[in-house]
């Protein structure tokens, strides 16, 4: 017996064992609540998210191994990798579904107004595929502030 | 002066009882992180690293001995066995009570009131982890006395050499796994609608123990 076995069947029992038992819970919560016409989301989200602790981890080992383990900015490039997978990778994903979802809207709606909910999906999915121009053009209205008004 | 027999056998007694003292030091050193397991956090610097570091210099004794030497001061240690009958069975009779007893027997019923008790924490809607984690210090306490000793080089260094090793192992093998629960502690806040981000940064500076410490490294210098 050791410290590290223990440590490590602990940790792989609540993450491989533990969590996956419990996403039925969370989807059975989830189909409830939307029998019942409330918000769903987050049920099945913490249902996808038990299923997805090892991918977390793995991925978060691979935004930590992106340089030697004795480098200074290690930790800076791991945040960096984080934030580009975020906005690179989920984010259009995102977009993908918010299309999905305002195709839905639109195609069930029995009028079409404007200010309906497909055009708030349509303008979220613009959004997601807007985060990194929307960060350079941020980027790019600080650095002609630095020359200050004229 | 020929040093007297009895102080010899008294120092020797001393000596030997060392090991039997590290094992106490483990033992205390898993009740202080049960005691000082502040939810999912754990104090480092308190009574668990208190004991942690006696149990070290125990363990290192006769190698720290050596110090005096470079001060100038001969310390002569007496070799051989103990001489004096009662002061051996003192010993004896100690180190078996601690082998036996503690060891073997006190640490496993130990830890299995920590399980119990992670279960009434649990209960009582307190954080269960800091039982859980003691308990599994507990019943690795002889392989950890064992990876200790495996890491004393015997040199006058060697409480620091122990010490050293200790937090590569910490940093390099205990860290990374620790990120895996962070994980799932995130996983779990985010289902209790709890802040999750925290967690997540965690993970990441657990998985980079060693580059955060470079990088303080390279801040100060």
């Amino acid at each position: 017996m050791s410290f590290y076995n223990g440590f490590l069947n602990l940790t792989n029992w609540s993450g491989n064992v533990i969590l996956p038992t419990l996403t039925g819970l969370f989807f059975a919560v989830a189909i409830l609540r939307f029998s019942k016409g409330q918000s769903y989301s987050h049920a099945l989200y913490s249902g996808l998210m038990c299923l997805m602790a090892s991918g977390l981890l793995r991925a978060l080992e691979k935004f930590a191994s992106q340089r030697a383990w004795n480098d200074p900015d290690v930790y800076w490039v791991s945040i960096v990798s984080f934030v580009d997978w975020v906005g690179n990778v989920l984010m259009p994903i995102y977009a993908a579904m918010e299309v999905a979802m305002g195709g839905l809207a639109l195609a069930t709606g029995e009028r079409i107004h404007f200010a309906g909910s497909w055009m708030r999906h349509f303008l979220a999915a613009g959004l997601c595929l807007l985060v990194s121009g929307f960060v350079r053009l941020a980027e790019f209205f600080v650095q002609r502030g630095t020359g200050g008004v004229t | 002066m020929a040093t007297p027999q009895l102080l010899n056998d008294v120092i020797n007694v001393l000596l030997m009882l060392a090991p039997a003292a590290a094992v106490v030091c483990l033992v205390l050193a898993g009740v202080s992180l049960r005691k000082e397991g502040g939810g999912i956090t754990f104090v480092l610097g308190g009574g668990f690293s208190k004991w942690m570091f006696w149990c070290v210099v125990f363990l290192t004794l006769q190698p720290l001995l050596m110090w005096f030497r470079s001060f100038g001061l001969a310390v002569p240690l007496p070799g051989g066995g103990i001489s004096t009958s009662w002061l051996a069975l003192l010993e004896s009779d100690i180190t078996n009570f601690v082998n036996s007893f503690i060891l073997r027997r006190l640490i496993t019923t130990l830890a299995a009131y920590m399980v119990l008790r992670a279960v009434l924490d649990a209960a009582s809607g307190e954080p269960f982890l800091p039982s859980v984690i003691a308990a599994l210090f507990l019943l690795g306490a002889q392989t950890t006395l064992t990876l200790l000793s495996n890491w004393n080089s015997g040199t006058q260094y060697a409480t620091l050499d122990v010490l050293n090793s200790a937090w590569n192992y910490l940093a390099g093998t205990i860290m990374p796994i620790a990120a895996g629960l962070a994980i799932v502690g995130a996983v779990f806040n985010l289902i209790a609608q709890r802040p999750t981000m925290r967690l997540v940064a965690v993970a990441l500076a657990l998985l980079s123990v060693s580059g955060i410490w470079y990088l303080v490294v390279d801040m100060a210098s």
